[in-house]
């Protein structure tokens, strides 16, 4: 672009922010729109730089990112949750999101001992343990067997934990942030099991596959030989494009329903064990400890849960009254969700929200709730169902059978209190 | 003989190329064999018959097969420099006596390429070098199609698939000891897995303070948010639990598999199994598990008893919350009488700032 193009092209703009200063600077909000109106909006009757001069050519961005004017749809670190950013995990903005797809870009991170550079050349996986043939596979042998597609959604078993004790964080990013829900392509870890050969595992019912990353933290969890058999995904593709370095790349395990830490990034290594191995994760970490201090183990599903995206603190009310589109997504790691019910009163009375698909099998669910919003105080709360007859819990009555201690699986409903001003924030109610 | 050599080179080159997607299948190829069984034997067991037995033909010089009597003009050709690679049996398959001029062998040749590619390809499965043998080839294979200046197709003619294995894909190849030795290293709770080795309280003491203490303190009280490995006795009924190794963590084998494998944080998997039993009796010492006399090793391991072993059951919400959390207790009217808040975010005021732009 030329420098009297450009010189130009600011003076417009510059003109046209002295205008609207003007309209604002004339009066009260509505006597601006009143005048805009009167004259029509100057977006309309005059003619804007992005209709007069070219945008950018292709290639500008090879790869593209968001605009710019969505710059705070990002993900979000709470940092006095832990010591250090390696091992750490940063939100999902939900709140500015909508459909169910995660994109990868803005998708929560959870590294334990940072995410790492592997590249495809340098990855290896073995099978090992009670099988007929340990085996090593490159990546190049990974994408040569048979390939699903599949949409899971993957949460942290520690999404919302900091709300066990009561309301904390301001936003639907902090409370709910920690899930993600990508199309995965991959290959069953069946068949990988398989290829090796679990013959020499003999019966199956007692046995368990170990996962194990390749990172520093060596993360490793124990599986089921069921699940392991039954929908568990080697997966190496996210939304159609490679995992990013942050989920895992070039390769991670992928355990439909069950809780983030089981889904092995940088995945390494399998072996066919006859016991669970206790390792780190799976007894000094993601245990859940009860009042009378004993702590349960292997809580591995994810129970259904929602939660309203919109409106929460992060996403007010900026309209004003009349048409509102209250929005949220629904889940559970047991099936599929069949209903939501949304509450305008905290719980007193609840209606049937419109879910934007059916729900899909371990996957995230988009409801809907359109109302006109008479511009007095709510309490926003949502209420998904499953199809085991399962129907989300109130923190209460979680709190009930489990006390105050535990961090992990809080799936109890959420509340949002919406101020006739529009501001939301995350309150408690009786 | 060279100039010869070159020219079966280049039809094979340009055969690769030509039939870039094109995959050997062994299996159609042992149907193309039998027009080759009446004189030629191959797998197990196999003995010269009116021509030589094929085991172990890919990468043999030609006319080179122990025992068995070959025309003058195939040793010639062997000793000239003649291999059974890809594309010299190609060539020769394709028309044996313009190849090999004099050769013994009457068979007048294979018409269609795909049946010599997949002859081939079943020869291969009878042949030990052959994999290796293929790996060397690709990279030159590849430099004449970046030559090539019409190529933008993929590279490498069809590669013989030769399973080692018995799977039913026949992907990826066995692990060696080695291999499995240098991944395998998780400990299970009954101790399998550990190496041999010990390590003692004072020795532990020294290198805690040199590795670790940094973040979990000097005595294991923890700097920080970093972990807190020792105290918090008898706090798990407590509002605050303190969960640390000696309050909390069941087996001993998760703490000596963590400091091996993962330990120390930004610097991982630096400990020799002497090093790690001396850290980890170190720990059972911060948390009054043992005294300083003692001593960790693989046979004294399971003798240290582990506060918290009892402190687990296995997720028992089938039991205790899926009965309860049902439609039945989910009203949709007038579900109670008054709503009153409780607890406030913004009061507590922990929520990081607003976006930064």
């Amino acid at each position: 672009m030329s420098t009297k193009k450009k010189d130009t092209q600011e003076k417009m703009v510059a003109s046209r922010r002295r205008f609207l200063q003007a309209g604002i600077a004339g009066g009260a909000t509505l006597a601006t729109a009143a005048i805009a109106r009167a004259e029509g909006d100057p977006l309309i009757t005059e003619i804007q730089d992005w209709a007069r001069y070219t945008g950018e050519g292709v290639d500008a961005t090879p790869y593209g990112m968001p605009i710019k004017y969505e710059a705070d749809v990002v993900r979000r670190n709470v940092e006095w949750l832990t010591a250090d950013t390696i091992s750490s995990i940063n939100f999902t903005p939900i709140h500015a999101l909508d459909g169910t797809i995660t994109p990868q870009g803005c998708a929560f991170e959870r590294h334990h001992s940072g995410a790492i550079e592997l590249r495809k050349e340098d990855y290896r996986l073995m099978i090992n343990g009670l099988v007929d043939t340990p085996l090593v596979f490159t990546y190049d042998d990974l994408v040569r067997f048979p390939r699903e597609n599949h949409v899971y959604f993957c949460e942290c078993a520690a999404n919302s934990g900091m709300e066990w004790a009561g309301a904390q964080l301001n936003g639907a990013q902090f409370t709910h942030g920690m899930i993600h829900n990508m199309e995965y392509s991959g290959v069953p870890l069946r068949t990988l099991l398989e290829e090796a050969g679990i013959a020499a595992a003999g019966d199956l019912k007692d046995k368990w596959v170990y996962v194990e990353g390749a990172d520093a933290s060596s993360n490793g969890r124990s599986i089921p030989m069921e699940k392991a058999l039954d929908d568990c995904l080697v997966a190496f593709k996210a939304n159609g494009e490679a995992l990013r370095m942050e989920h895992g790349y070039p390769v991670r395990l992928v355990v439909p329903g069950w809780e983030g830490n089981l889904w092995v990034k940088w995945l390494r290594r399998i072996e066919v064990v006859d016991a669970a191995v206790e390792s780190r994760e799976e007894t000094s970490k993601y245990t859940d400890t009860l009042a009378d201090g004993t702590s349960r183990k292997w809580t591995w599903e994810m129970d259904a849960k929602s939660v309203v995206t919109s409106p929460s603190p992060q996403s007010p009310i900026t309209h004003g009254q009349g048409p509102l589109v209250i929005t949220g997504l629904a889940w559970t790691g047991r099936g599929h969700i069949t209903g939501v019910d949304v509450s305008l009163d905290g719980g007193k009375n609840w209606q049937e929200a419109r879910l934007a698909a059916p729900g899909v099998d371990k996957a995230l669910t988009r409801f809907y709730l359109d109302i006109n919003w008479d511009g007095s105080e709510m309490f926003l709360q949502s209420r998904a169902r499953d199809n085991t007859g399962y129907v989300q819990p109130t923190k209460d009555q979680l709190r009930e059978v489990r006390g105050y201690n535990s961090i992990y699986h809080n799936n109890g409903i959420q509340t949002w209190w919406v101020r006739p001003n529009g501001e939301a924030e995350n309150v408690e109610v009786s | 003989m060279l100039k010869f050599l070159k020219a079966v080179l280049l039809t094979g080159a340009v055969a690769a190329i030509a039939s870039p997607a094109f995959a050997a299948d062994p299996a159609a190829g042992e149907k193309v064999f039998k027009k080759c069984r009446a004189c030629h034997a191959v797998g197990e067991g196999a003995k010269h018959k009116v021509g030589p037995e094929l085991n172990d033909v890919i990468g043999r010089q030609a006319g080179t097969a122990e025992g068995f009597k070959y025309s003058k003009a195939m040793i010639g050709a062997g000793e000239e420099g003649m291999v059974w690679d890809d594309e010299a049996l190609a060539a020769y398959l394709a028309a044996p006596k313009k190849v090999v001029p004099k050769t013994k062998m009457a068979f007048a040749g294979l018409k269609k390429d795909a049946d010599i590619e997949n002859v081939i390809a079943y020869l291969k499965t009878f042949s030990e070098g052959a994999a290796a043998e293929e790996a060397a080839e690709a990279p030159a294979e590849e430099t004449e199609v970046a030559e090539a200046p019409a190529a933008d197709e993929p590279a490498a003619a069809a590669v013989a698939h030769q399973p080692d294995h018995e799977g039913a894909f026949g992907l990826g190849r066995k692990a060696t000891g080695d291999e499995v030795a240098a991944w395998d290293v998780n400990v299970m709770p009954d101790g399998s897995g550990l190496p041999e080795g010990s390590g003692d309280v004072l020795t532990g003491e020294e290198l805690f303070a040199e590795n670790c203490a940094s973040c979990h303190g000097d005595f294991a009280e923890g700097v920080g948010n970093w972990p807190k490995l020792a105290g918090g006795m008898d706090t798990l009924a407590h509002e605050d639990p303190l969960k640390t190794v000696g309050s909390y963590w069941p087996y001993l084998s998760t703490t000596w598999d963590y400091v091996n494998r993962s330990m120390p944080f930004g610097n991982a998997q630096i400990f020799e199994p002497d090093e790690v039993y001396a850290i980890v009796a170190y720990i059972l010492y911060s948390n009054d598990l043992v005294d300083e006399e003692f001593v960790l090793s693989n046979e004294t391991f399971l003798d240290v008893e582990m506060p918290n072993a009892d402190g687990f059951i296995v997720d028992d919400r089938a039991e205790t919350e899926y009965p309860v959390f049902t439609a039945d207790n989910a009203c949709m009217t007038d579900c109670k009488d008054s709503v009153e808040i409780t607890m406030r975010a913004r009061v507590l005021d922990v929520t990081p700032e607003a976006g930064n732009e």
